[in-house]
């Protein structure tokens, strides 16, 4: 077991830039400590994330950061962690980035299973464009985009992903950060794709979803000591249920990843020799002889 | 007598088996030494609907398709209906007149009809339906005097891994056409015949493999790629090979995952590509300006098609050139390679990857339907003489305050690291930034970042695949033209200096960046220049006047029916435009011509 690490290990010499008591701040913070506490070296984690205020995170880190396109964190954070296993892959967006432009890539990366940790930090709007309504924002939601009220129902994402089989599901707050420390341990130590679903709530854009709505609707499902989280009908049952939050591990189970089952060799791609060998391409070309 | 030069048309509906012995007849002519092209014009569905498959064999390297068809073996009347105008003159066909006549009005007279009842004698001589295919194949063999050890060999492989009763069948359904042609047909002596001779040490190759086996040999252990035609071969082709070699294929939801997968797996150090067409290309866009702006190394091929939209899916065409070259919001450096052969294909995707990695951008690698699902014989590969070039890969620790991944430098190329590399961390953004990786948007850093990264494209010009001048370099009628066209071109260029018309040829392989020194050079003391490409609005001519500016002999010859070019296509407007010197409307002119070709 590698040797705790101090937070400031993944500090960055650029400074976080959201608006002041944003959410995201704490997710930050949370994962600094998380990875710290793991041990992980920063040149061992590699940091995908998307497009919007959450995209901005993985700046913020000091790692492998890849700030790519819009909702397309998942298929690159697959790949980097099929190129090379030894690293800690993480990748990181918003609602928006999951759920609405990459909410095809979520779905099938949760069949995938890859060995990644996967943040959603859900702050149910549009920030960076300056408040749109969002694929979790409530029915009724009034934005710029949506004067009359939003008209769509919300997307339930760890549902969604616990039907595909989503092997590791939690949520966790962003004003919680003893806890969210937590769910991301185990979510970076789960074997497989580990989901974490910040609530973030953003203060300039949702005076709905604010902190005070969240620490009035949140609870943690370890309050219930008969909650099973590898039972995947409770944790349906749970994810349901509309109107409180669940917080926690809502749900985690083994199942074989993406490189197991994709049988990748004991050699990592990225060591992998380059230059032809020539018997082997002898063979090759002999079906064309 | 016509010896050694002919194109047999195999006609019927899609899912007969008439490739499996459309691949065979090639195998054939290629193990007795006559060069192969084969050409497959397939409807885009898996049964039923007209398909043919053409099998040209000369012995010329790197024909394309004939004039005209010599042979058609067609399996039901449609198939005559649809080809019977596209016979040369004293060719023949080969009809299955099991169920069928053809009416008075199709038989032409200048060709030579042989009725065989293929599927009857196959159901009740053989007792399986499935051999008329092979009868067929003995009918030819035997008209045209193909090599018999060689023809009854290459069943005996083919059927192999079905087993001995298979083989015999099909042995005796080869013997069974042999019998009717020397009980039926004496007195009617076929006009061709092929020979065997010493063709030498080749392959027998289809594009999209030589692409697989390419990017094998320049070390690519990743791809990623979403099916669509005529690219899905080369997924498939390594998602079968790439194990063996340590790597992996991965099919992804779509051709935005498979892209993304892609710039993940080059970023983390991993040789990667994809390969798709058209639509999927369109869906790349976005990612390709990330691996530009990221300056991560990435291989996509595109295997082009009959566009727009779903346009002609199993179709050629040279419409897509613009699309890689302009395609993407803002300006990166990319590079767009074309092979004109199967045998250039594999080569080009070599150096595809050694471009990508040493100047860390974009490469992309161009054919058409018409190349990379054609077959054509070829010399051996050099796969031993293949070198993989890294570039400024960084793998030894850094020291993390002096690192600077985006490091201006006098070639626009950095020191690049990989995750896990002590001291390298940074942030690649899409976003601008700075030479550390931090996100800016100043002014004098865009600039400067924007000339770092453009200046790539100067920087590797003496490293760019040199274009190929065939024909006489100091003929007065210059042509341009690239890809699967290569071969018509170069036939028809044959073909005028048999008429003592001298014709020089430019044959791009590098597309992108331009050579516009070389073009300009060409172009300089030509009295004609004709530009042949496969696409309505003559993509490749208006990027040559693009560059050289408005030249009074330029025509465009294009066709933009989903068929590759046939010789006499090209030799036509050269002949009818070359000579008269008179006239100023040339270029309309020639458009007119292709307009009425396309229209046949």
């Amino acid at each position: 077991m590698a040797a705790v690490l101090s937070p400031k290990e993944f500090a960055t010499a650029t400074p976080a830039w959201w608006c002041p008591g944003c959410g995201d701040y704490g997710v930050l913070a949370a994962l600094k400590q998380a990875l710290a506490e793991l041990g992980r070296q920063p040149k061992d984690v590699a940091f995908v994330s998307g497009i919007g205020c959450s995209g901005k995170i993985s700046g913020y880190v000091n790692s492998y950061a890849f700030h790519g396109v819009h909702g397309r964190s998942l298929p690159v954070a697959t790949a980097v962690k099929l190129a090379n296993r030894a690293l800690t892959v993480i990748a990181a967006g918003g609602d928006g980035d999951g759920y609405a432009i990459g909410a095809g890539h979520f779905l099938h990366t949760v069949r995938r299973n890859p060995d990644i940790t996967y943040i959603v930090m859900d702050n149910q709007t549009y920030g960076l464009t300056k408040g749109q309504s969002s694929p979790t924002s409530p029915v009724g939601f009034v934005t710029g985009t949506s004067p009359a009220g939003n008209p769509e129902a919300p997307i339930n994402g760890l549902a969604i992903a616990l039907a595909a089989g989503g092997s590791f599901l939690a949520r966790g707050f962003s004003a919680h950060p003893k806890q969210l420390v937590e769910l991301l341990k185990q979510a970076l130590e789960h074997e497989g794709l580990s989901i974490v679903e910040v609530m973030s709530p953003c203060l300039t854009f949702n005076k709905i979803n604010t902190f005070a709505w969240f620490k009035e609707h949140v609870y943690y499902v370890t309050e219930n000591l008969d909650y099973d989280p590898t039972s995947r009908a409770q944790a349906f049952k749970l994810l349901l249920r509309d109107d409180k939050v669940p917080l926690g591990v809502l749900f985690h189970e083994d199942r074989p990843t993406f490189e197991t089952l994709s049988r990748l060799g004991a050699t990592p791609l990225v060591d992998l020799p380059l230059q032809a060998r020539t018997a082997d391409y002898a063979r090759l070309l002999e079906r064309y002889r | 007598m016509i010896l050694n030069d002919i194109e047999i048309m195999f006609g019927g509906q899609a899912g007969d088996g008439g490739l499996t012995t459309g691949d065979l007849i090639a195998g054939v002519f290629k193990r007795m030494g006559l060069e192969v092209y084969t050409y497959k014009d397939f409807p885009s569905r898996i049964r039923g609907g007209h398909t043919n498959y053409v099998i040209r064999a000369c012995e010329h390297a790197n024909y394309g398709m004939a004039d005209h068809v010599d042979g058609l073996v067609a399996f039901d009347l449609e198939a005559v209906e649809a080809h019977v105008a596209e016979l040369r003159p004293g060719g023949f066909v080969i009809f299955d007149n099991s169920s069928e006549r053809v009416p008075e009005r199709l038989r032409r007279e200048d060709v030579t009809w042989y009725d065989v009842p293929l599927a009857r004698i196959a159901k009740d001589e053989m007792g399986l339906a499935l051999v008329r295919n092979t009868i067929a194949l003995g009918v030819l063999a035997t008209l045209i005097q193909m090599d018999r050890d060689v023809v009854s060999a290459d069943v005996a492989e083919v059927y192999r891994r079905k087993g001995e009763r298979t083989v015999d069948l099909n042995l005796l359904a080869v013997e069974a056409g042999e019998a009717y042609v020397n009980r039926y047909f004496t007195e009617w002596p076929c006009n061709y015949r092929v020979q065997r001779r010493w063709g030498g040490d080749r392959l027998l190759m289809m594009g999209n493999d030589a692409i697989g086996l390419g990017a094998l040999a320049a070390g690519c252990r990743f791809m990623a790629g979403y099916p669509i035609t005529p690219a899905t071969d080369i997924l498939e082709w390594m998602a079968k090979q790439l194990p063996a070699f340590g790597g992996l294929a991965v099919q992804a939801e779509d051709e935005l995952a498979a892209i993304n997968m892609v710039l993940g797996a080059a970023f983390s150090g991993v040789r990667a590509m994809t390969a798709t067409s058209g639509p999927g290309q369109a869906l790349m866009t976005e990612a390709i300006g990330l691996a530009g702006v990221l300056e991560i190394p990435v291989v996509v091929v595109e295997a082009a098609r009959a566009g727009p939209s779903t346009g002609m899916p199993t179709k050629t065409e040279q419409s897509n050139l613009n699309h890689l070259i302009f395609s993407g919001h803002g300006e990166i450096p990319r590079v767009v390679l074309a092979p004109g052969t199967v045998e250039d294909a594999f080569y080009l995707t070599v150096r595809a990857f050694n471009l990508a990695e040493r100047y860390q951008c974009p490469v992309f690698v161009l054919t058409e339907q018409a190349l990379c699902q054609s077959k054509a014989t070829l010399p051996r590969l050099d796969v031993e003489g293949v070198r993989v070039e890294r570039g400024k890969l960084v793998t030894e620790p850094v020291v993390a305050d002096d690192y600077r991944r985006f490091a201006f430098s006098p070639d626009g190329v950095s020191p690049r690291v990989i995750p896990g590399v002590e001291g390298g961390m940074h942030l690649a953004a899409g976003s601008e930034h700075n030479e550390a990786g931090v996100i800016t948007e100043n002014a004098a850093n865009r600039a400067a970042m924007m000339e770092k990264r453009m200046r790539k494209l100067e920087a590797m010009r003496p490293e760019l695949p040199e274009a190929i001048v065939h024909g006489d370099p100091h003929a007065q009628i210059a042509i341009f033209g690239y890809g699967s066209n290569r071969g018509p071109i170069v036939e028809a260029q044959d073909r005028l200096a048999e008429r003592g018309v001298a014709t020089r040829f430019f044959e791009f392989r590098t597309l992108w960046p331009f050579p516009e020194d070389e073009v300009r050079a060409f172009v300089a003391d030509a009295e004609h220049v004709f530009v042949v490409e496969n696409n309505y609005t003559g993509q490749l001519e208006r990027l040559i006047r693009y560059v050289v500016g408005p030249l009074e002999r330029m025509h465009a010859v294009l066709k933009y029916d989903g068929r590759p070019f046939r010789p006499f296509e090209i030799v036509e407007p050269i002949e009818r435009h070359a000579p008269a010197r008179a006239r100023s409307d040339y270029l309309s002119a020639a458009k007119q011509t292709v307009r009425l070709k396309a229209r046949r």
